[in-house]
């Protein structure tokens, strides 16, 4: 039992080592860059409240957060693309004890990171904003939730890229599809009855709806916390399953 | 034991008509030092990316330390470390925290992986600039920390691809005094190098491979036999001519003012009073793998082969 734990424990370890390699390491040599990824998620966040003179605040923070997040584990994408074509980082892990998963993992941990200033100001904003002390574990929930998902998909998407421009470039599309067309910064009302069911499809949708339910925004009728829930967590096995299953670890 | 054991490899690439490898089955013997000689495009990088489970192969069977590379890669990946071509350290770590952390991922403990980074360090004249991060370190430098990190992981086969390139002359006498300490300890080593003077300090067994096929493999000794003559003499092509000196031996003019003679030991004799008499630089030597590589594959290896 005492050997099964140990060995179910390695994974974890090398996953935290690869944070601490890829995050810790590097913003100790290289401080300045968190300031920059600490200070990109609330350009919309000001531009919203700035127009809406503060009306539309709920909206702009669980937007800002849920495209945060969105950033960050699409992100994770970019730096394995340049991890692999850059640096050859990749090709050093593959012929390694390392699992892809527990590399996806790692980086993962690694990006959330770097964003962790602007995730814990964004957050405290839910939580001032009406989510409260009780509302903190579902807050976490759907971040790990949406980070989680975004990360796995940013891998799988990135393994099938064998140029750095490509991956950029498709990461930016998926971006706009996940972040920025469907209902994240803006009333799902809003959104006209025969596109409903596709932006009900898409994971962040329902992140953006659980934070504004937190925060105290009305809801559609159709649409409940638990649905929300299970969808984002649907949409979490789904992209490990994928990642782990048809990420391209090994070139064909 | 095989270390590794090819049979029939072929590589096609997508979009591509020709395959990087071509039907090659090599063996590799454990404990021994085998490299893999070849020009640009010669398919060296993708044998070892395939030994070392990055890449596919079309058709045919390679197995590694027993397994086999398709149907049991995470066995081989506990056993191998590699050296990528053209791989470089992260930019803000020093050469220490890739070592030392790169131990610990592969499951080594602290203690360990500290003492492991220190004589690995030290082995390769890192230790000084251990704590200087890789963007200020010298490109010879980088690609040590590289080698140090596949090195220091003590697996039992290391994949090697390129692995000095860019170095001076003494890391390089560094990376090989490793490599020689690795090959001491019962170790195996695939290497692919462009360098002749590498191949012939180091290799137990080396294959040429040409187009995806290899085109002569054996111990040095044996390739040397490929050419029927023993010495090399090299005489300036300013004041004698190809015909002049045909009747000593196999006559190529290098194209770089010398011609060269492919003769025997009684002939060079013969041939350096030649040279004396008309006041001719010349240059004897023994038959080298250099020799016996533009005599397989019909030309040397130059600077644009530097990286396949």
């Amino acid at each position: 039992m005492a050997q099964l734990s140990r060995y179910s424990m390695v994974p974890l370890r090398q996953a935290f080592l690869i944070a601490y390699v890829t995050g810790i390491l590097w913003l100790r040599r290289n401080p300045v860059s968190l300031i920059f990824t600490a200070i990109s998620p609330f350009s919309l966040l000001f531009v919203l409240i700035v127009i809406s003179n503060g009306q539309y605040i709920d909206f702009a923070v669980a937007g800002s957060l849920v495209m945060a997040l969105v950033g960050y584990g699409l992100a994770l994408g970019q730096d394995i693309s340049f991890y692999k074509t850059e640096y050859k980082i990749q090709d050093i892990f593959v012929a390694s004890p390392v699992s892809p998963l527990t590399y996806m993992m790692g980086l993962a941990l690694s990006e959330l990171l770097f964003g962790l200033p602007a995730l814990v100001v964004l957050a405290s904003f839910v939580v001032v904003l009406g989510a409260g002390i009780a509302g903190i574990p579902l807050l976490i929930a759907t971040i790990l939730l949406i980070w989680g998902s975004m990360s796995a998909m940013g891998f799988f998407l990135s393994s099938h890229m064998l140029h750095m421009r490509n991956a950029t470039q498709v990461i930016s599309f998926v971006n706009v599809i996940l972040a920025v067309l469907p209902p994240v910064f803006y009333a799902v009302e809003r959104v006209p009855d025969v596109l409903k069911p596709l932006v009900y499809a898409l994971p962040t949708t329902h992140a953006s709806l659980m934070l504004q339910n937190l925060m105290g925004e009305p809801t559609p009728a159709e649409w409940s916390l638990g649905f929300g829930f299970a969808v984002q967590v649907a949409y979490l096995i789904g992209f490990v399953a994928l990642a782990k299953t048809k990420a391209l670890w090994r070139e064909n | 034991m095989l270390a590794i054991d090819a049979t029939s490899v072929t590589k096609l690439y997508k979009g591509s008509s020709r395959p990087a490898l071509d039907n090659v089955s090599l063996q590799v013997e454990s404990g021994k030092v085998f490299t893999l000689l070849g020009r640009n495009g010669a398919g060296k990088t993708t044998f070892v990316r395939m030994c070392a489970t990055q890449l596919a192969p079309t058709s045919g069977t390679i197995k590694v330390l027993g397994y086999d590379i398709i149907r049991q890669p995470g066995e081989i990946r506990n056993l191998v470390s590699v050296v990528p071509q053209e791989g470089r350290p992260l930019r803000a770590l020093t050469p220490w925290d890739h070592v030392y952390n790169w131990l610990q991922i592969r499951g080594e403990s602290r203690q360990t992986a500290r003492e492991k980074t220190e004589s690995m360090l030290r082995k390769l004249e890192l230790y000084d600039a251990r704590d200087r991060p890789a963007m200020n370190l010298s490109g010879g430098m980088k690609q040590k920390v590289l080698v140090a990190m596949a090195m220091a992981a003590d697996a039992q086969l290391l994949f090697l691809d390129e692995p000095t390139i860019g170095l001076d002359p003494v890391s390089r006498r560094q990376v090989w005094s490793a490599i020689n300490e690795w090959k001491g300890k019962g170790q195996s080593v695939l290497l692919t190098t462009h360098y002749m003077d590498e191949a012939e300090m180091l290799s137990d067994y080396i294959v040429i491979i040409d187009k995806g096929k290899i085109i002569a493999q054996g111990t040095i000794q044996e390739l040397r036999k490929v050419i029927p003559h023993n010495m090399r003499v090299d005489i300036s092509a300013d004041g004698t001519d190809l015909e002049s000196l045909q009747p000593y031996g196999s006559v190529v003019d290098t194209g770089t003012g010398m011609l060269r003679v492919f003769t025997f030991e009684s002939s060079a004799r013969e041939l350096s009073e030649f040279a004396i008499k008309r006041n001719l630089s010349f240059n004897v030597s023994p038959v080298t793998l250099d020799d016996v590589f533009v005599y397989l594959v019909g030309r040397p290896i130059d600077k644009g082969d530097l990286a396949e």
